[in-house]
């Protein structure tokens, strides 16, 4: 059974799904049951939203260097 | 020029690559005229060195090497120093916040201003600045950031910690001036 301290010291690595599939299975099945880790695996899941959110704040590529590139690289 | 269709078809796959290509660059070069110069080098650089790239593994992360490279190389002339950061505890705004007394609840995160979050990210060091926006803004693996930053995982995922306190610091810090959180009871709220 693994330990909420073995859990607070993945949970980096398991919000980035950078564990093996056994060790995501241990830690999302704890999660499930802890009232002590589940709290903190909730605020540390937004804190990473809220940087993903900072892509959408990013023009995308203007049209032209689209056009350009396809000029230069495709045709 | 005209093309075989290897070519083409590698050019084609390499542009749908081009919007986290140029955000990237944008982040890079912090001017539009220059993330687009950055660009366009960066994908005739590719295709001239098409021969270098291995099918099977991830372009985007080849790509992003290539255009980086670039960077350093044409745009700044040497490579940046790193920059160590503190050991401030690995999860310090939840610590800190549940230590206040204050409920770390998800929805502080939310009423934090889209630019003081931008503003956290900025105030890093490069090194670590790029692993964030790589793995947090961009959603790289580590495998994957690692490759387009020619360093070992372990490396990636050292700075990616470091930075990500150092990100929890700052927001910490925004969330006590600007009253989003209270200190309860006789607990001393840092100043910076």
């Amino acid at each position: 059974m693994i330990s909420c301290r073995e859990v607070i010291e993945q949970l980096w690595d398991y919000l980035d799904g950078e564990l093996a599939p056994e060790r995501m299975e241990e830690i999302a099945a704890h999660l499930a049951e802890c009232a002590r880790c589940y709290p903190q695996y909730r605020f540390e899941f937004s804190f990473l939203e809220a940087f993903a959110r900072h892509r959408e704040k990013l023009p995308g590529p203007p049209q032209a260097l689209v056009e350009r590139l396809r000029l230069l690289i495709v045709t | 020029m005209a093309e075989s269709p290897a070519r083409t078809a590698f050019a084609e796959e390499a542009l749908t690559h081009l919007d986290t290509l140029y955000r990237g660059a944008l982040r890079l070069t912090r001017d539009p005229d220059q993330a687009q110069d950055l660009v366009q080098e960066a994908y005739l650089r590719a295709l001239r060195y098409q021969h270098s790239y291995q099918p099977g593994t991830n372009m985007k992360a080849w790509l992003f090497a290539i255009m980086r490279n670039l960077f350093w190389d044409r745009f700044k002339g040497s490579r940046k120093e790193d920059v160590s950061l503190d050991d401030v505890g690995e999860f310090v705004l939840y610590d800190k916040l549940r230590d206040e007394g204050a409920k770390p609840e998800a929805d502080v995160l939310d009423k934090l201003a889209a630019s003081e979050v931008v503003a956290a990210v900025e105030k890093l060091p490069p090194l670590h600045r790029e692993v964030v926006l790589l793995v947090d803004v961009e959603g790289f693996s580590y495998k994957d950031a690692a490759q387009t930053l020619g360093v070992p995982i372990g490396t990636v995922m050292s700075r990616l910690h470091r930075a990500r306190q150092q990100l929890q610091r700052s927001l910490y810090d925004y969330a006590v001036e600007s009253g989003i959180v209270r200190a309860s009871g006789t607990s001393q709220v840092p100043q910076q």
